[in-house]
Protein backbone atom coordinates (compact mmCIF):
# COMPACT_ATOMS: atom_id res chain seq x y z
CA UNK A 1 0.00 0.00 0.00
CA UNK A 2 1.34 3.43 -0.87
CA UNK A 3 1.88 6.07 1.81
CA UNK A 4 -0.83 8.13 0.15
CA UNK A 5 -3.37 5.33 0.40
CA UNK A 6 -2.38 4.81 4.02
CA UNK A 7 -2.85 8.41 5.03
CA UNK A 8 -6.17 8.47 3.21
CA UNK A 9 -7.35 5.33 5.01
CA UNK A 10 -6.18 6.70 8.34
CA UNK A 11 -8.04 9.92 7.78
CA UNK A 12 -11.17 8.03 6.77
CA UNK A 13 -10.92 5.83 9.87
CA UNK A 14 -10.59 8.87 12.14
CA UNK A 15 -13.60 10.54 10.52
CA UNK A 16 -15.66 7.36 10.99
CA UNK A 17 -14.68 7.30 14.66
CA UNK A 18 -15.65 10.94 15.11
CA UNK A 19 -18.99 10.36 13.42
CA UNK A 20 -19.73 7.42 15.73
CA UNK A 21 -18.70 9.42 18.80
CA UNK A 22 -20.88 12.37 17.79
CA UNK A 23 -23.97 10.56 16.55
CA UNK A 24 -24.36 7.69 19.00
CA UNK A 25 -26.10 9.22 21.96
CA UNK A 26 -26.63 6.11 24.08
CA UNK A 27 -23.94 5.80 26.73
CA UNK A 28 -24.48 2.05 26.93
CA UNK A 29 -23.82 1.55 23.25
CA UNK A 30 -20.76 3.80 23.39
CA UNK A 31 -19.28 1.96 26.33
CA UNK A 32 -19.92 -1.35 24.60
CA UNK A 33 -18.08 -0.04 21.56
CA UNK A 34 -15.29 1.28 23.76
CA UNK A 35 -14.86 -2.14 25.28
CA UNK A 36 -14.81 -3.69 21.81
CA UNK A 37 -12.13 -1.24 20.67
CA UNK A 38 -9.99 -1.97 23.75
CA UNK A 39 -10.13 -5.67 22.97
CA UNK A 40 -9.46 -4.84 19.34
CA UNK A 41 -6.11 -3.40 20.44
CA UNK A 42 -5.46 -6.53 22.50
CA UNK A 43 -6.39 -8.75 19.55
CA UNK A 44 -4.11 -6.83 17.18
CA UNK A 45 -1.22 -7.68 19.50
CA UNK A 46 -2.08 -11.38 19.40
CA UNK A 47 -2.70 -11.24 15.65
CA UNK A 48 0.64 -9.56 15.01
CA UNK A 49 2.45 -12.50 16.59
CA UNK A 50 0.51 -14.93 14.41
CA UNK A 51 0.91 -12.85 11.26
CA UNK A 52 4.63 -12.04 11.50
CA UNK A 53 5.93 -15.04 13.42
CA UNK A 54 3.35 -17.68 12.64
CA UNK A 55 3.04 -18.31 16.39
CA UNK A 56 -0.08 -18.81 18.49
CA UNK A 57 0.03 -17.45 22.03
CA UNK A 58 -2.32 -18.68 24.72
CA UNK A 59 -0.84 -16.35 27.29
CA UNK A 60 -1.11 -12.80 26.02
CA UNK A 61 -3.59 -11.89 28.78
CA UNK A 62 -0.40 -11.67 30.84
CA UNK A 63 0.54 -8.42 29.11
CA UNK A 64 -3.02 -7.14 29.11
CA UNK A 65 -3.39 -7.64 32.85
CA UNK A 66 0.19 -6.65 33.65
CA UNK A 67 -0.49 -3.16 32.27
CA UNK A 68 -3.33 -2.65 34.74
CA UNK A 69 -1.43 -4.15 37.66
CA UNK A 70 1.73 -2.21 36.83
CA UNK A 71 -0.07 1.12 36.82
CA UNK A 72 -2.30 0.15 39.75
CA UNK A 73 0.62 -0.81 41.99
CA UNK A 74 2.74 2.19 41.03
CA UNK A 75 -0.14 4.57 41.79
CA UNK A 76 -1.01 2.78 45.01
CA UNK A 77 2.55 3.12 46.25
CA UNK A 78 2.65 6.70 44.96
CA UNK A 79 5.96 6.16 43.20
CA UNK A 80 5.46 8.56 40.29
CA UNK A 81 2.84 10.58 38.43
CA UNK A 82 0.26 8.58 36.46
CA UNK A 83 1.52 9.75 33.06
CA UNK A 84 4.99 8.47 33.85
CA UNK A 85 3.52 5.28 35.32
CA UNK A 86 1.88 4.52 31.97
CA UNK A 87 5.13 5.01 30.09
CA UNK A 88 7.20 3.02 32.59
CA UNK A 89 4.70 0.17 32.66
CA UNK A 90 4.61 -0.09 28.86
CA UNK A 91 8.40 0.06 28.65
CA UNK A 92 8.65 -2.69 31.26
CA UNK A 93 6.17 -4.84 29.31
CA UNK A 94 8.20 -4.41 26.12
CA UNK A 95 11.44 -5.33 27.91
CA UNK A 96 9.95 -8.32 29.71
CA UNK A 97 8.34 -9.36 26.41
CA UNK A 98 11.73 -9.21 24.69
CA UNK A 99 13.42 -11.25 27.44
CA UNK A 100 10.66 -13.89 27.45
CA UNK A 101 10.69 -13.78 23.66
CA UNK A 102 14.41 -14.49 23.41
CA UNK A 103 13.81 -17.70 25.34
CA UNK A 104 10.44 -18.99 24.18
CA UNK A 105 10.40 -18.20 20.44
CA UNK A 106 13.07 -20.90 20.05
CA UNK A 107 10.43 -23.46 20.94
CA UNK A 108 8.46 -24.53 17.87
CA UNK A 109 4.77 -25.17 17.29
CA UNK A 110 2.35 -26.29 19.94
CA UNK A 111 5.07 -26.40 22.61
CA UNK A 112 5.39 -22.63 22.23
CA UNK A 113 1.66 -22.25 22.84
CA UNK A 114 1.89 -24.40 25.97
CA UNK A 115 4.83 -22.36 27.27
CA UNK A 116 2.92 -19.11 26.84
CA UNK A 117 0.00 -20.73 28.65
CA UNK A 118 2.23 -21.85 31.52
CA UNK A 119 3.91 -18.46 31.91
CA UNK A 120 0.58 -16.67 31.77
CA UNK A 121 -1.00 -18.90 34.39
CA UNK A 122 2.05 -18.52 36.61
CA UNK A 123 1.43 -14.78 36.77
CA UNK A 124 -2.31 -15.32 37.17
CA UNK A 125 -1.67 -17.39 40.29
CA UNK A 126 0.93 -14.98 41.59
CA UNK A 127 -1.50 -12.08 41.30
CA UNK A 128 -4.26 -14.13 42.91
CA UNK A 129 -2.10 -15.03 45.91
CA UNK A 130 -0.26 -11.77 46.51
CA UNK A 131 -3.09 -10.30 48.55
CA UNK A 132 -0.99 -7.58 50.15
CA UNK A 133 0.05 -5.99 46.90
CA UNK A 134 -2.70 -6.86 44.43
CA UNK A 135 -5.75 -7.50 46.58
CA UNK A 136 -5.62 -11.14 45.52
CA UNK A 137 -8.67 -12.60 43.85
CA UNK A 138 -10.73 -9.50 44.76
CA UNK A 139 -8.61 -7.35 42.50
CA UNK A 140 -7.64 -3.74 43.13
CA UNK A 141 -8.99 -0.42 42.06
CA UNK A 142 -6.67 1.95 40.26
CA UNK A 143 -6.32 5.41 41.80
CA UNK A 144 -6.24 7.53 38.70
CA UNK A 145 -5.47 11.17 39.54
CA UNK A 146 -8.08 13.85 38.83
CA UNK A 147 -6.26 14.99 35.69
CA UNK A 148 -4.37 12.90 33.15
CA UNK A 149 -2.15 14.55 30.53
CA UNK A 150 -3.80 17.83 31.49
CA UNK A 151 -7.34 16.57 30.90
CA UNK A 152 -9.64 16.24 33.84
CA UNK A 153 -11.01 12.80 34.59
CA UNK A 154 -14.64 13.75 34.25
CA UNK A 155 -14.02 14.95 30.69
CA UNK A 156 -11.85 11.98 29.80
CA UNK A 157 -14.28 9.39 31.09
CA UNK A 158 -17.30 10.80 29.28
CA UNK A 159 -18.37 7.85 27.05
CA UNK A 160 -17.97 9.69 23.74
CA UNK A 161 -14.53 11.01 24.68
CA UNK A 162 -13.24 7.73 26.01
CA UNK A 163 -14.49 5.99 22.89
CA UNK A 164 -12.73 8.53 20.69
CA UNK A 165 -9.51 8.17 22.66
CA UNK A 166 -9.53 4.37 22.27
CA UNK A 167 -10.43 4.69 18.61
CA UNK A 168 -7.52 7.06 17.95
CA UNK A 169 -5.13 4.75 19.75
CA UNK A 170 -6.39 1.80 17.70
CA UNK A 171 -6.05 3.62 14.39
CA UNK A 172 -2.63 4.94 15.42
CA UNK A 173 -1.38 1.46 16.29
CA UNK A 174 -2.58 -0.01 12.99
CA UNK A 175 -0.93 2.85 11.09
CA UNK A 176 2.38 2.52 12.95
CA UNK A 177 2.44 -1.23 12.50
CA UNK A 178 1.64 -0.90 8.80
CA UNK A 179 4.51 1.56 8.40
CA UNK A 180 6.88 -0.65 10.37
CA UNK A 181 6.01 -3.76 8.39
CA UNK A 182 6.62 -1.96 5.10
CA UNK A 183 10.19 -1.43 6.21
CA UNK A 184 13.09 -3.87 6.11
CA UNK A 185 11.97 -5.21 9.48
CA UNK A 186 8.75 -6.37 7.82
CA UNK A 187 10.48 -8.33 5.06
CA UNK A 188 13.01 -9.85 7.44
CA UNK A 189 10.32 -11.14 9.80
CA UNK A 190 8.28 -12.44 6.85
CA UNK A 191 11.31 -14.30 5.53
CA UNK A 192 12.00 -15.84 8.94
CA UNK A 193 8.35 -16.85 9.30
CA UNK A 194 8.18 -18.41 5.82
CA UNK A 195 11.41 -20.34 6.03
CA UNK A 196 13.63 -19.90 9.05
CA UNK A 197 16.37 -22.22 7.86
CA UNK A 198 16.69 -20.53 4.50
CA UNK A 199 16.64 -17.14 6.21
CA UNK A 200 19.81 -18.12 8.06
CA UNK A 201 21.38 -19.13 4.77
CA UNK A 202 20.81 -15.68 3.31
CA UNK A 203 22.53 -14.19 6.33
CA UNK A 204 19.63 -13.38 8.66
CA UNK A 205 20.14 -14.06 12.36
CA UNK A 206 16.65 -15.29 13.08
CA UNK A 207 16.31 -15.17 16.87
CA UNK A 208 16.28 -11.42 17.41
CA UNK A 209 13.65 -10.57 14.76
CA UNK A 210 11.33 -13.23 16.17
CA UNK A 211 11.85 -12.05 19.73
CA UNK A 212 11.31 -8.45 18.59
CA UNK A 213 7.96 -9.35 17.04
CA UNK A 214 6.98 -11.09 20.27
CA UNK A 215 7.97 -8.04 22.31
CA UNK A 216 6.09 -5.75 19.93
CA UNK A 217 2.96 -7.87 20.18
CA UNK A 218 3.27 -7.81 23.98
CA UNK A 219 3.59 -4.03 23.88
CA UNK A 220 0.51 -3.59 21.70
CA UNK A 221 -1.45 -5.86 24.02
CA UNK A 222 -0.14 -3.81 26.94
CA UNK A 223 -1.52 -0.63 25.37
CA UNK A 224 -4.90 -2.36 25.29
CA UNK A 225 -4.42 -3.12 28.98
CA UNK A 226 -3.75 0.54 29.77
CA UNK A 227 -6.94 1.57 27.98
CA UNK A 228 -8.86 -1.08 29.88
CA UNK A 229 -7.41 0.14 33.19
CA UNK A 230 -8.55 3.64 32.26
CA UNK A 231 -11.98 2.43 31.22
CA UNK A 232 -12.78 0.30 34.27
CA UNK A 233 -10.48 1.82 36.90
CA UNK A 234 -10.11 -1.68 38.23
CA UNK A 235 -7.90 -4.72 37.72
CA UNK A 236 -8.33 -8.32 38.87
CA UNK A 237 -6.59 -11.62 38.16
CA UNK A 238 -9.26 -12.39 35.57
CA UNK A 239 -7.47 -9.99 33.26
CA UNK A 240 -4.47 -12.34 33.43
CA UNK A 241 -6.41 -15.56 32.98
CA UNK A 242 -5.76 -17.80 30.00
CA UNK A 243 -9.45 -17.84 29.06
CA UNK A 244 -9.06 -14.18 28.16
CA UNK A 245 -6.14 -15.08 25.89
CA UNK A 246 -8.31 -17.76 24.33
CA UNK A 247 -11.17 -15.33 23.78
CA UNK A 248 -8.83 -12.92 22.01
CA UNK A 249 -7.50 -15.73 19.88
CA UNK A 250 -11.10 -16.39 18.76
CA UNK A 251 -11.40 -12.74 17.75
CA UNK A 252 -8.18 -13.06 15.75
CA UNK A 253 -9.41 -16.17 13.96
CA UNK A 254 -12.86 -14.76 13.22
CA UNK A 255 -11.49 -11.44 12.02
CA UNK A 256 -8.54 -12.94 10.17
CA UNK A 257 -4.87 -12.32 10.86
CA UNK A 258 -3.52 -11.81 7.35
CA UNK A 259 -4.71 -8.22 7.40
CA UNK A 260 -3.45 -6.07 10.26
CA UNK A 261 -6.95 -4.76 10.96
CA UNK A 262 -8.54 -8.23 10.83
CA UNK A 263 -8.25 -8.98 14.57
CA UNK A 264 -9.82 -5.59 15.35
CA UNK A 265 -12.77 -6.46 13.15
CA UNK A 266 -12.98 -9.81 14.95
CA UNK A 267 -13.14 -8.06 18.32
CA UNK A 268 -15.99 -5.80 17.20
CA UNK A 269 -17.91 -8.75 15.75
CA UNK A 270 -17.37 -10.68 18.99
CA UNK A 271 -18.79 -7.92 21.17
CA UNK A 272 -21.74 -7.29 18.85
CA UNK A 273 -22.53 -11.01 18.92
CA UNK A 274 -22.20 -11.07 22.67
CA UNK A 275 -24.51 -8.11 23.12
CA UNK A 276 -27.18 -9.04 20.59
CA UNK A 277 -27.26 -12.80 21.22
CA UNK A 278 -26.73 -12.38 24.95
CA UNK A 279 -30.20 -10.82 25.14
CA UNK A 280 -31.81 -13.90 23.68
CA UNK A 281 -29.73 -16.81 24.80
CA UNK A 282 -27.77 -17.60 27.97
CA UNK A 283 -25.44 -19.83 26.07
CA UNK A 284 -24.60 -17.36 23.36
CA UNK A 285 -21.04 -18.69 23.28
CA UNK A 286 -22.37 -21.89 21.71
CA UNK A 287 -23.82 -19.83 18.87
CA UNK A 288 -20.61 -17.88 18.54
CA UNK A 289 -18.78 -21.21 18.42
CA UNK A 290 -20.83 -22.23 15.41
CA UNK A 291 -20.03 -18.93 13.75
CA UNK A 292 -16.35 -19.52 14.50
CA UNK A 293 -16.43 -22.97 12.90
CA UNK A 294 -18.26 -21.59 9.88
CA UNK A 295 -15.62 -18.93 9.38
CA UNK A 296 -12.74 -21.41 9.76
CA UNK A 297 -14.28 -23.81 7.24
CA UNK A 298 -15.37 -21.32 4.61
CA UNK A 299 -12.80 -18.57 5.01
CA UNK A 300 -9.66 -19.67 6.84
CA UNK A 301 -8.34 -16.14 6.46
CA UNK A 302 -11.29 -14.81 8.49
CA UNK A 303 -13.79 -12.11 7.69
CA UNK A 304 -11.01 -9.74 6.64
CA UNK A 305 -9.68 -12.35 4.23
CA UNK A 306 -13.14 -12.86 2.72
CA UNK A 307 -13.61 -9.10 2.33
CA UNK A 308 -10.22 -8.70 0.67
CA UNK A 309 -10.93 -11.56 -1.68
CA UNK A 310 -14.22 -9.95 -2.68
CA UNK A 311 -12.56 -6.61 -3.36
CA UNK A 312 -9.72 -8.27 -5.24
CA UNK A 313 -12.17 -10.11 -7.46
CA UNK A 314 -13.95 -6.83 -8.23
CA UNK A 315 -10.87 -4.75 -8.96
CA UNK A 316 -8.23 -6.99 -10.37
CA UNK A 317 -9.84 -9.29 -12.88
CA UNK A 318 -8.16 -7.72 -15.95
CA UNK A 319 -4.78 -7.42 -14.21
CA UNK A 320 -4.86 -11.07 -13.21
CA UNK A 321 -5.57 -12.15 -16.75
CA UNK A 322 -2.54 -10.20 -17.92
CA UNK A 323 -0.25 -11.97 -15.43
CA UNK A 324 -1.37 -15.46 -16.30
CA UNK A 325 -1.17 -14.90 -20.05
CA UNK A 326 2.58 -14.49 -20.29
CA UNK B 1 50.88 -20.87 0.21
CA UNK B 2 48.01 -22.52 -1.66
CA UNK B 3 45.26 -20.63 -3.41
CA UNK B 4 42.28 -22.76 -2.48
CA UNK B 5 39.07 -20.85 -1.88
CA UNK B 6 37.72 -23.74 0.15
CA UNK B 7 39.45 -26.51 1.98
CA UNK B 8 37.87 -29.24 4.08
CA UNK B 9 40.42 -31.17 6.11
CA UNK B 10 39.67 -34.55 7.63
CA UNK B 11 36.02 -33.60 8.19
CA UNK B 12 34.03 -36.11 10.21
CA UNK B 13 30.42 -36.11 11.38
CA UNK B 14 29.26 -38.88 13.66
CA UNK B 15 25.76 -39.40 15.00
CA UNK B 16 26.28 -41.56 18.04
CA UNK B 17 27.92 -44.62 16.57
CA UNK B 18 26.99 -43.84 12.99
CA UNK B 19 29.83 -42.35 10.99
CA UNK B 20 27.91 -40.38 8.34
CA UNK B 21 31.11 -38.69 7.21
CA UNK B 22 34.42 -40.09 8.33
CA UNK B 23 37.54 -38.14 7.49
CA UNK B 24 36.85 -36.37 4.22
CA UNK B 25 39.28 -33.89 2.72
CA UNK B 26 38.57 -31.90 -0.37
CA UNK B 27 39.57 -28.60 -1.93
CA UNK B 28 38.15 -26.07 -4.32
CA UNK B 29 40.22 -23.76 -6.48
CA UNK B 30 39.08 -20.41 -7.73
CA UNK B 31 36.54 -20.76 -10.53
CA UNK B 32 36.53 -24.53 -10.25
CA UNK B 33 33.51 -26.82 -10.39
CA UNK B 34 33.95 -29.95 -8.32
CA UNK B 35 31.36 -32.68 -8.76
CA UNK B 36 30.53 -34.83 -5.78
CA UNK B 37 28.95 -38.18 -6.49
CA UNK B 38 28.22 -41.36 -4.61
CA UNK B 39 25.37 -43.72 -3.84
CA UNK B 40 22.49 -42.67 -1.58
CA UNK B 41 23.60 -42.40 2.03
CA UNK B 42 27.24 -41.93 1.10
CA UNK B 43 27.32 -38.68 3.08
CA UNK B 44 27.28 -36.12 0.28
CA UNK B 45 24.59 -33.87 1.75
CA UNK B 46 26.12 -34.25 5.20
CA UNK B 47 29.42 -32.92 3.88
CA UNK B 48 27.59 -29.88 2.50
CA UNK B 49 25.89 -29.41 5.87
CA UNK B 50 29.28 -29.68 7.57
CA UNK B 51 30.94 -27.14 5.31
CA UNK B 52 28.10 -24.62 5.58
CA UNK B 53 27.85 -24.96 9.36
CA UNK B 54 24.45 -26.60 9.54
CA UNK B 55 26.01 -29.59 11.31
CA UNK B 56 28.70 -29.41 13.93
CA UNK B 57 31.94 -31.16 13.06
CA UNK B 58 32.96 -34.16 15.12
CA UNK B 59 36.50 -33.73 13.83
CA UNK B 60 38.45 -31.79 11.24
CA UNK B 61 38.26 -28.24 10.01
CA UNK B 62 36.89 -26.07 7.23
CA UNK B 63 38.99 -23.29 5.72
CA UNK B 64 37.41 -20.54 3.66
CA UNK B 65 40.28 -18.85 1.86
CA UNK B 66 42.86 -18.52 4.60
CA UNK B 67 40.36 -18.34 7.44
CA UNK B 68 39.36 -21.24 9.65
CA UNK B 69 35.54 -21.07 9.79
CA UNK B 70 34.98 -24.36 11.66
CA UNK B 71 33.69 -22.63 14.77
CA UNK B 72 31.41 -20.17 12.96
CA UNK B 73 27.66 -20.54 12.51
CA UNK B 74 25.64 -20.57 9.31
CA UNK B 75 25.05 -16.81 9.21
CA UNK B 76 28.71 -15.89 9.73
CA UNK B 77 29.87 -18.31 7.04
CA UNK B 78 27.35 -16.94 4.57
CA UNK B 79 28.53 -13.40 5.32
CA UNK B 80 32.09 -14.51 4.47
CA UNK B 81 31.03 -15.79 1.06
CA UNK B 82 30.08 -19.43 1.66
CA UNK B 83 26.69 -19.98 0.10
CA UNK B 84 24.42 -22.93 -0.66
CA UNK B 85 21.25 -24.09 -2.32
CA UNK B 86 19.03 -26.87 -1.02
CA UNK B 87 18.13 -30.34 -2.17
CA UNK B 88 14.49 -29.69 -1.42
CA UNK B 89 13.68 -26.31 -2.86
CA UNK B 90 13.88 -23.72 -0.13
CA UNK B 91 12.47 -20.30 -0.93
CA UNK B 92 10.20 -17.79 0.82
CA UNK B 93 6.77 -18.88 -0.34
CA UNK B 94 4.75 -15.77 0.46
CA UNK B 95 7.18 -13.21 -0.94
CA UNK B 96 7.64 -11.94 -4.45
CA UNK B 97 10.72 -13.10 -6.33
CA UNK B 98 12.38 -9.71 -6.44
CA UNK B 99 11.60 -8.88 -2.82
CA UNK B 100 13.30 -11.95 -1.44
CA UNK B 101 16.32 -11.78 -3.70
CA UNK B 102 16.72 -8.10 -2.89
CA UNK B 103 16.41 -8.88 0.83
CA UNK B 104 19.11 -11.55 0.58
CA UNK B 105 21.36 -9.12 -1.24
CA UNK B 106 20.75 -6.43 1.36
CA UNK B 107 21.60 -8.82 4.18
CA UNK B 108 24.87 -9.57 2.41
CA UNK B 109 25.75 -5.91 2.77
CA UNK B 110 25.58 -5.07 -0.93
CA UNK B 111 25.19 -1.30 -1.15
CA UNK B 112 23.02 -1.29 -4.27
CA UNK B 113 21.02 -4.38 -3.43
CA UNK B 114 18.31 -3.64 -5.99
CA UNK B 115 20.82 -3.62 -8.84
CA UNK B 116 22.55 -6.75 -7.55
CA UNK B 117 19.23 -8.55 -7.29
CA UNK B 118 18.21 -7.51 -10.79
CA UNK B 119 21.54 -8.68 -12.20
CA UNK B 120 21.16 -12.10 -10.61
CA UNK B 121 17.54 -12.38 -11.76
CA UNK B 122 18.62 -11.45 -15.27
CA UNK B 123 21.36 -14.06 -15.18
CA UNK B 124 18.90 -16.81 -14.26
CA UNK B 125 16.12 -15.67 -16.62
CA UNK B 126 13.90 -14.78 -13.68
CA UNK B 127 13.48 -11.13 -14.61
CA UNK B 128 10.02 -11.57 -16.19
CA UNK B 129 8.83 -13.32 -13.01
CA UNK B 130 10.22 -10.71 -10.60
CA UNK B 131 6.82 -9.71 -9.20
CA UNK B 132 5.35 -13.20 -8.90
CA UNK B 133 4.85 -14.68 -5.41
CA UNK B 134 7.27 -17.56 -5.02
CA UNK B 135 4.70 -20.25 -4.27
CA UNK B 136 2.99 -19.47 -7.59
CA UNK B 137 6.15 -20.33 -9.53
CA UNK B 138 6.67 -23.60 -11.36
CA UNK B 139 9.05 -26.11 -9.81
CA UNK B 140 11.92 -25.42 -12.19
CA UNK B 141 11.52 -21.69 -11.61
CA UNK B 142 11.60 -22.20 -7.85
CA UNK B 143 14.87 -24.10 -8.24
CA UNK B 144 16.34 -21.15 -10.10
CA UNK B 145 15.03 -18.78 -7.41
CA UNK B 146 16.72 -20.97 -4.81
CA UNK B 147 19.94 -20.56 -6.78
CA UNK B 148 19.38 -16.80 -7.08
CA UNK B 149 19.11 -16.51 -3.28
CA UNK B 150 22.46 -18.26 -2.99
CA UNK B 151 24.11 -16.11 -5.67
CA UNK B 152 23.46 -12.57 -4.46
CA UNK B 153 26.19 -10.71 -2.61
CA UNK B 154 28.95 -12.28 -4.74
CA UNK B 155 29.76 -15.39 -2.72
CA UNK B 156 33.14 -16.98 -3.39
CA UNK B 157 31.92 -20.54 -2.88
CA UNK B 158 28.62 -22.06 -3.90
CA UNK B 159 27.53 -25.47 -2.60
CA UNK B 160 24.74 -26.97 -4.64
CA UNK B 161 22.86 -29.93 -3.26
CA UNK B 162 21.29 -31.76 -6.21
CA UNK B 163 20.20 -28.65 -8.10
CA UNK B 164 18.86 -30.75 -10.98
CA UNK B 165 16.63 -32.99 -8.85
CA UNK B 166 13.16 -33.15 -10.32
CA UNK B 167 13.97 -31.10 -13.41
CA UNK B 168 13.25 -32.21 -16.96
CA UNK B 169 16.16 -33.08 -19.24
CA UNK B 170 15.85 -29.73 -20.97
CA UNK B 171 15.66 -27.82 -17.68
CA UNK B 172 18.73 -29.53 -16.22
CA UNK B 173 20.60 -28.90 -19.44
CA UNK B 174 19.72 -25.20 -19.15
CA UNK B 175 20.72 -25.09 -15.51
CA UNK B 176 24.06 -26.78 -16.27
CA UNK B 177 24.65 -24.14 -18.90
CA UNK B 178 23.83 -21.39 -16.39
CA UNK B 179 26.24 -22.91 -13.88
CA UNK B 180 29.24 -23.02 -16.17
CA UNK B 181 28.53 -19.47 -17.32
CA UNK B 182 28.18 -18.30 -13.72
CA UNK B 183 31.47 -19.70 -12.50
CA UNK B 184 33.39 -17.71 -15.06
CA UNK B 185 31.26 -14.55 -15.02
CA UNK B 186 30.73 -14.28 -11.27
CA UNK B 187 34.06 -15.73 -10.23
CA UNK B 188 32.46 -18.29 -8.00
CA UNK B 189 33.69 -21.81 -7.24
CA UNK B 190 31.12 -24.57 -7.11
CA UNK B 191 30.83 -27.80 -5.16
CA UNK B 192 28.13 -29.75 -6.94
CA UNK B 193 26.32 -32.75 -5.49
CA UNK B 194 24.28 -34.32 -8.24
CA UNK B 195 22.82 -37.63 -9.33
CA UNK B 196 22.67 -36.80 -13.00
CA UNK B 197 25.94 -38.34 -14.23
CA UNK B 198 25.85 -36.61 -17.61
CA UNK B 199 25.67 -33.26 -15.89
CA UNK B 200 28.38 -34.02 -13.32
CA UNK B 201 30.86 -35.41 -15.81
CA UNK B 202 29.88 -32.80 -18.38
CA UNK B 203 30.51 -29.61 -16.39
CA UNK B 204 32.88 -30.55 -13.55
CA UNK B 205 36.59 -29.77 -13.66
CA UNK B 206 37.24 -32.43 -11.04
CA UNK B 207 35.07 -35.18 -9.61
CA UNK B 208 35.13 -36.71 -6.13
CA UNK B 209 33.46 -40.05 -5.42
CA UNK B 210 32.04 -40.90 -2.00
CA UNK B 211 31.21 -44.21 -0.48
CA UNK B 212 30.13 -44.82 3.12
CA UNK B 213 31.32 -41.43 4.31
CA UNK B 214 34.76 -41.64 2.72
CA UNK B 215 36.38 -40.47 -0.51
CA UNK B 216 37.21 -43.45 -2.70
CA UNK B 217 38.37 -41.57 -5.78
CA UNK B 218 39.12 -38.04 -6.86
CA UNK B 219 40.48 -36.46 -10.00
CA UNK B 220 39.69 -35.40 -13.55
CA UNK B 221 36.35 -36.72 -14.82
CA UNK B 222 37.96 -39.08 -17.34
CA UNK B 223 40.26 -40.58 -14.73
CA UNK B 224 37.46 -41.06 -12.24
CA UNK B 225 35.29 -42.66 -14.85
CA UNK B 226 38.07 -45.14 -15.59
CA UNK B 227 38.86 -45.94 -11.95
CA UNK B 228 38.02 -49.61 -11.35
CA UNK B 229 37.03 -49.03 -7.72
CA UNK B 230 34.53 -46.41 -8.78
CA UNK B 231 33.13 -48.63 -11.48
CA UNK B 232 32.70 -51.42 -9.00
CA UNK B 233 31.32 -49.39 -6.12
CA UNK B 234 29.04 -47.01 -7.85
CA UNK B 235 28.85 -46.60 -11.55
CA UNK B 236 28.34 -50.28 -12.28
CA UNK B 237 28.70 -51.58 -15.79
CA UNK B 238 26.57 -48.75 -17.18
CA UNK B 239 29.48 -46.32 -17.07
Amino acid sequence: MSIQRMSLNTLAALVIGAVIALTVSSGTVLSLLTQAIIYAVFAIGVGLLLRQNGMVSFGHALYFGAAGYGIGIILQLGLMPAELAIVVTLAAIAIVGLLFGLVIVRVPGIAFGMLTLAIGQMFFLTASRARGLTGGADGMSIDWPSTLFGISQSVLLRPANLFMLCWIVLVGIILLLALLLRSRFGSITEAVRDNEERARFIGISTLLPRAAVYALSALVTGVGGVLSALNTGFISPESLHWSLSGMTLMMVVVGGYKALWGPALGAVVYFLFKDILGDYADHWMAIFGIALITVIVFSPTGIAGALQKLRFRHQATPAKAAVSSH
Amino acid sequence: MNNYVLQAEDVAIHYGGVKAVDGVSLTLEKGQIRGLIGPNGAGKSTVIDAITGRRRLTRGKVMLGTEDVSALGVVDRRMRGLSRSFQRTSVFGQMSVRKQVELASHKMGVSDSAADADAVLEELDLRPLANVIAEDLGYGEQRRLDLALALVGHPSVLLLDEPMAGLSVQESHDLAHHLTALTSRRDVSVLLVEHDMDVVFGISDVVTVFELGRVIASGAPSDVRADPRVREAYLGSAA
